[in-house]
């Protein structure tokens, strides 16, 4: 044994002896084992250098290496200039003789493979250490000798490497080993031999005789470097052994152990570069809009690129593209391997079917449709709305022909859908329709469908119903068909032909209750029978008939057929939707078969509604007619509401509007009389009775009703003040006069007091009507009426400071009536014509009722009235600021302010109270001002609408209708203005309240409004000028 | 075309040869001379040897002569070609299934030097195995 430090501070240990083993062989060792050529290595013992020229072939231990001892290996380091090998130079191997010894692949450590283990083992050799150690142990091994025979033919060659100058001992060395030193040139002969064999012998038993000790001090060693590194197996033995106790469960449990490999890491950190300069530069180019043309372009036609001067500029259009052509690929080859669609066509068929091709420039996006189309169609070429589309796309990017060939295509690929044949036939012109629709026909003959399409083809009514007929043939049950082809019929014809179809198609009732038409009355009622049986469901067919006996003129049949018919239908467990008989109603009635209506609300009504929702619900059915227009159905509903709800005043009344304003009058007076019977203490019932004779003129009929009505109602004030309005009115004040004392006498309240004056007033009796008064307002301190009346009755006589202190204890009375106020200040304001007075009073009146808009109006108008317009002015702002949603005042002070003014003002105003009709009307007379008819039209329209109480408006309108309307428009005022009969107003009180023009109609107290308006404007207008 | 191309006569050469190249590929064509598929394969191989002589040496063993290696490269087909690079077995994936050698005669020169020029490059980056640039496996053969 011998130690080898190596230059990569490793001590190799060589098994050898060193008395047998020459340095030589030593260094061949270590060439195999570190490839450190030969001619490199340096052995030192210590510090002696034993690799020296001629020293190959000695002994190791004639050198002073024993067993044991260690030698150096050192490898000179050879730096300057050494010449740079050839890549050719080095081809001398060809020629040199192979060691002694020598095992070819050992040498360069090539290892072979097993790829064919059935030839047999590739690898031919134990392991190597083994192997090189035995080599060098026997060193007078046979090859030695081989070697050496073989060194006959060697001369020549070594004279071919004289030539090529290299160093003939050098390469010896190198190659030939030390053994081929002296007697290289020798004949091997049988001395030799003998020699050899005796050497091996000795050699043999040398090795033999130690060769117990030796291996049992390696096995040794072996053991002892055994127990200090165990193998992993050994150290985790034990644990092993444990393995069979862990369950299934613990085995899954074990974490699978991820992919730490390194390549799959990601990268720490990624370099990044900064974008150049130029690059953006060019993005931004790009991006750009040259709005010029470039000549070249203009050579070119302007506006059409030139192809070689872009080649691609929308990258993302292109990087787009085929993205989608990937995806479709994709697709297919998912289609290809599941046999199933993934593509919905459906879905992206709709998406196409939204593209709109306008301009040139959508052109790739036709491109890229047609691409997505074909593929459809080729993946799926039994999918008929993809040829569909495809026609079509061809179609709107104009090119018939492709797409006539494409449906036709789809056609042949899909002959069982109708669309594709329709679609085809649409794309055809009209010579070919014909010829493709048949063909279609024969590919499906059921096809209702394309059957009426080949009708539509036909010009004249006789081929129509002849391709009708024929489709008839093949879809006997058609309906459509059968419809098709009666209507194209004359009545005969069509008779006949329903006929056959109810015995085709017998579930459809409109056929039967066509058939049922074109029949006689006999038939017909025959017929009706016949459906009913096929239809025992169908409600339908009782109406019909319930129509068909009305129309004959028995009436009395009408009520039995509907009951028949629900009862009927309610045994074949047909439910009975109240909202769809409902309907029939309507229908019937609108038909004109009035009796069936009333059965059939009659029966139905009462279906499905709760027994406390009934009223509720019938009532709003009866809005809702009306609001529909069905009145007669209305009319029924009600009817029947009235039978069970006898005493329901309400629904009286609502059936008494509906007579009033849809039905005659007799019809209303006759519900009222039932309606007065069933709930005698109904007033308004009496009274509505009362007025609807009055207005018929009749007025003793209505003396009597309001007789009836005050026996039945003894105690009513309403019935009592009725009665003396309608004396009153009807110029009998003798009898209200009387009337009124009566009710006087029962202890009337303060409205009989009122009116009592009000008649004295009219009678002149003022002597009279202040004892009324005086006792009136006794009784009712607080009823500001009554102060008013007696202070405008002192002011009538003149008496001012008399009707001074009227209004003054009136205001003590009922310090919050703001008539009384307003008059007090007017009285004021006449008296002693100075305005002081007058102010102090309206601001106390403001004081004691703020924001009253009234008041303040007063003030401003008192002020402007002196013609003090800047404390108009601030008056009215002060107003405004108190109350700022007031109209009144907001029309006051538009119609205050200059006139380029006027506009922002009414902006305000309309932003603050927009729906209030004061502003309403002031906006539409400065549009009346500013000649915009139309819209000054409208806005008083809104405004009458808003507040058909107020009369002014009412005036105001007809005014203007009278300035700038027609005669229709003006009379259409005057009557709206009647229908809406105005109570209030400004000015329409001032002028309905006077004495003069008590039982004046409203159409002469509107003209005479109006022309007091137009006096007021034309005062105002010298005023202003 | 044998005789254009230089022989190795011992398993000692072969290792030399082997060792010696630093900078080129070695190739090797184990076979015989006298055999038909060699003699196609050596025909290519001389006509190539020029092109390929900065990055690639070609050998020619006869496995009777040297029979070191059969066992252990398996050289069992009538022509084999295997390519080393700094003692390395340089591996091809032919598509065939055997990655070890180039077991047939090949026809295609053209062929031939891509194949040789993808092993040096793959061998210069220090792989063990290279694709070849075409698939041999016997599905396009039939």
């Amino acid at each position: 044994m011998v130690y080898v430090q190596s230059p990569f501070k490793k001590t190799l240990a060589v098994n050898l002896n060193p008395a047998t083993t020459t340095l030589r062989d030593l260094n061949l060792h270590l060439h195999r084992y570190h490839l450190i050529p030969i001619s490199h290595q340096r052995l030192y013992l210590s510090p002696r250098l034993l690799s020296t020229e001629g020293n190959d072939a000695v002994f190791l231990s004639d050198l002073g290496v024993s067993p044991n001892s260690t030698l150096t290996l050192h490898v000179p380091l050879l730096g300057g200039m050494q010449a740079p090998v050839a890549p050719k130079a080095r081809t001398d191997f060809l020629n040199t003789k192979p060691p002694p010894n020598y095992v070819a692949g050992l040498g360069r450590g090539a290892t072979g493979f097993t790829t064919r283990s059935d030839i047999g083992p590739a690898r031919a050799a134990p392991d190597l250490p083994d192997r090189s150690a035995a080599a060098i142990g026997a060193p007078g091994a046979p090859g030695v000798g081989r070697g050496r025979g073989k060194g006959a033919g060697e001369e020549e060659e070594e004279e071919e490497s004289e030539e090529k100058g290299y160093d003939e001992n050098q390469k010896f060395d190198e190659f030939e080993g030390n053994d081929a030193g002296l007697f290289a040139s020798a004949e091997y002969d049988d001395e030799d031999r003998e020699a050899d064999a005796v050497w091996e012998a000795i050699d043999n038993r040398m090795d033999s005789r130690r060769k117990d000790r030796r291996e049992a001090r390696l096995k040794e060693e072996i053991e002892k470097y055994r127990a200090s590194n165990p193998k992993i197996t050994e150290q985790f033995a034990d644990l092993k052994r444990k393995l069979h106790t862990m369950s299934n469960d613990e085995w899954d449990s074990i974490p699978e152990i991820g992919d730490y490999s390194l390549r799959n890491k990601k990268k720490r950190f990624e370099s990044f570069v900064p974008v150049p300069d130029t690059l953006l530069e060019k993005a931004r180019q790009e991006k750009e809009h040259v709005s010029a043309l470039d000549p070249k372009s203009r050579a070119a036609g302007g506006t059409e690129t030139p192809w070689a001067q872009t080649p691609v500029t929308d990258l993302t259009a292109v990087g787009e593209g085929r993205g989608t052509v990937l995806s479709l690929k994709l697709d297919r080859l998912s289609d290809s391997v599941s046999g199933l669609t993934v593509v919905d066509p459906k879905g992206y068929l709709t998406d196409l079917k939204s593209m709109k091709i306008t301009s040139d420039a959508e052109v790739s996006d036709i491109n890229k449709a047609r691409l997505l189309l074909k593929s459809v169609t080729q993946t799926n070429p039994k999918h008929p709305h993809g040829w569909i589309a495809a026609a079509r796309l061809e179609e709107v990017a104009g090119k018939l022909q492709a797409s006539q060939h494409l449906i036709r295509k789809g056609c042949e690929e899909c002959p069982k859908s109708e669309d594709v044949w329709l679609e085809a036939c649409r794309l055809a012109s009209h010579v070919d329709a014909k010829a493709v629709i048949a063909r279609g026909v024969k590919a499906i003959p059921n096809s209702v469908k394309l059957w009426m399409q080949a009708a539509k083809l036909e010009l004249d009514d006789v081929n129509k119903s002849r391709v009708l007929r024929k489709g008839l043939e093949h879809i006997p049950d058609s309906v459509r068909l059968w419809k098709a082809v009666v209507e194209l019929a004359n009545e005969e014809d069509a008779r006949l032909l329903l006929q056959r179809a109810v015995e085709c198609c017998p579930l459809h009732v409109e056929l039967w209750l066509a058939l049922a038409r074109l029949e006689t009355y006999e038939n017909a009622k025959k017929v009706l029978n016949k459906a009913r049986e096929k239809l025992s469901k169908e409600p339908a067919i009782w109406i019909t008939a319930a129509k068909l006996e009305e129309a004959n003129g028995n009436t009395s049949m009408v009520g039995k057929i509907i009951e028949r018919g629900i009862r009927a239908l309610q045994r074949e467990s047909v439910e009975i939707d109240r909202e769809m008989w409902m309907k029939e109603a309507e229908a019937a009635e609108r038909a004109g078969s009035v009796a069936t209506c009333q059965a059939i609300i009659h029966n139905t009504v009462e279906v499905g509604v709760e027994e406390e929702d009934r009223k509720r619900t019938w009532v709003a059915d009866a809005e809702e007619c009306k609001k529909r227009g069905s009145i007669e159905t209305a009319r029924a509903i009600y009817a029947h509401a009235l039978t069970v709800f006898l005493t329901k005043k309400s629904i009286w009344l609502k059936a008494a509007q509906l007579e009033k304003s849809h039905g005659t009058r007799e019809s209303l007076d006759a519900l009222l009389r039932k309606a007065v019977t069933y709930i005698p203490h109904a007033e308004v019932l009496w009274l509505m009775g009362a007025k609807e004779k009055w207005l018929a003129g009749d007025v003793p009929a209505a003396r009597a009703i309001l007789q009836e009505a005050y026996a039945a109602i003894p105690n009513s004030e309403e019935i009592w003040l009725a009665a003396f309005k309608l004396e009153f009115e009807n110029h009998e004040p003798e009898r209200a006069r009387m009337l009124l004392a009566k009710a006087r006498e029962r202890g009337g309240t303060e409205r009989v007091w009122m009116k009592s004056a009000i008649v004295e007033r009219e009678l002149g009796n003022i002597a009279e009507e202040r004892r009324l008064l005086d006792e009136g307002l006794e009784r009712f301190p607080s009823f500001f009426k009554l102060w008013l009346m007696l202070g405008q009755l002192e002011e009538r006589l003149k008496n001012l400071e008399r009707a001074k202190d009227a209004y003054e204890l009136g205001l003590k009375h009922c310090p919050k009536s703001i008539p009384l106020w307003l008059s007090l200040a007017h009285l004021e304001e006449k008296v002693n014509n100075a305005l002081s007075k007058a102010r102090a009073v309206l601001t106390m009146a403001r004081k004691k009722n703020p924001q009253t808009p009234e008041l303040w109006l007063a003030a401003v108008r008192a002020e402007s009235r002196r013609g003090e317009k800047k404390d108009a002015e601030i008056l009215m702002a002060k107003a405004l600021q108190e109350c700022p949603t007031s109209g009144i005042l907001w029309a006051a002070s538009i119609e205050m302010a200059p006139r380029p003014q006027q506009k922002t003002k009414s902006r305000d105003a309309y932003k603050k109270c927009g729906d209030d009709p004061h502003v309403l009307a002031a906006v539409g007379k400065i549009f009346w001002h500013d000649r915009k008819v139309d819209k000054a039209r409208s806005w008083f329209n809104r405004a009458v609408t808003l507040a058909p109480d107020i009369g002014d408006f009412w005036a105001l309108y007809y005014k203007f209708e009278l300035q700038h309307g027609g005669e229709d428009t003006q009379k259409d005022v005057l009557n709206r203005c009647i229908a809406a009969d105005p109570k209030h107003g400004e000015k329409w009180q001032g002028i309905s309240k006077a004495v003069e023009n008590s039982h004046q109609p409203t159409e002469s107290i509107l003209k005479k409004v109006v022309v007091a308006i137009g006096k007021e404007d034309h005062a105002a207008e010298t005023g202003k000028n | 075309m044998s005789y254009l191309l230089p022989h190795l006569h011992s398993g000692w050469a072969v290792d030399q040869a082997i060792l010696a190249e630093e900078e080129r590929l070695v190739l090797i064509r184990f076979g015989h001379d006298w055999d038909e598929t060699c003699m196609q394969m050596d025909e290519v191989l001389a006509s190539v040897a020029e092109t390929l002589k900065n990055f690639a040496v070609i050998y020619l063993v006869d496995i009777t002569e040297v029979p070191d290696f059969n066992t252990m490269y398996e050289l069992y087909d009538p022509s084999t070609i295997m390519f080393f690079f700094r003692n390395k077995h340089i591996m091809i994936d032919l598509g065939t299934g055997n990655n070890n050698k180039i077991n047939w005669a090949m026809k295609d020169k053209q062929e031939f030097i891509d194949i040789v020029e993808t092993v040096y490059r793959g061998a210069r980056k220090g792989r063990g195995l290279v694709i070849a640039p075409k698939d041999y496996s016997t599905k396009y053969r039939y």
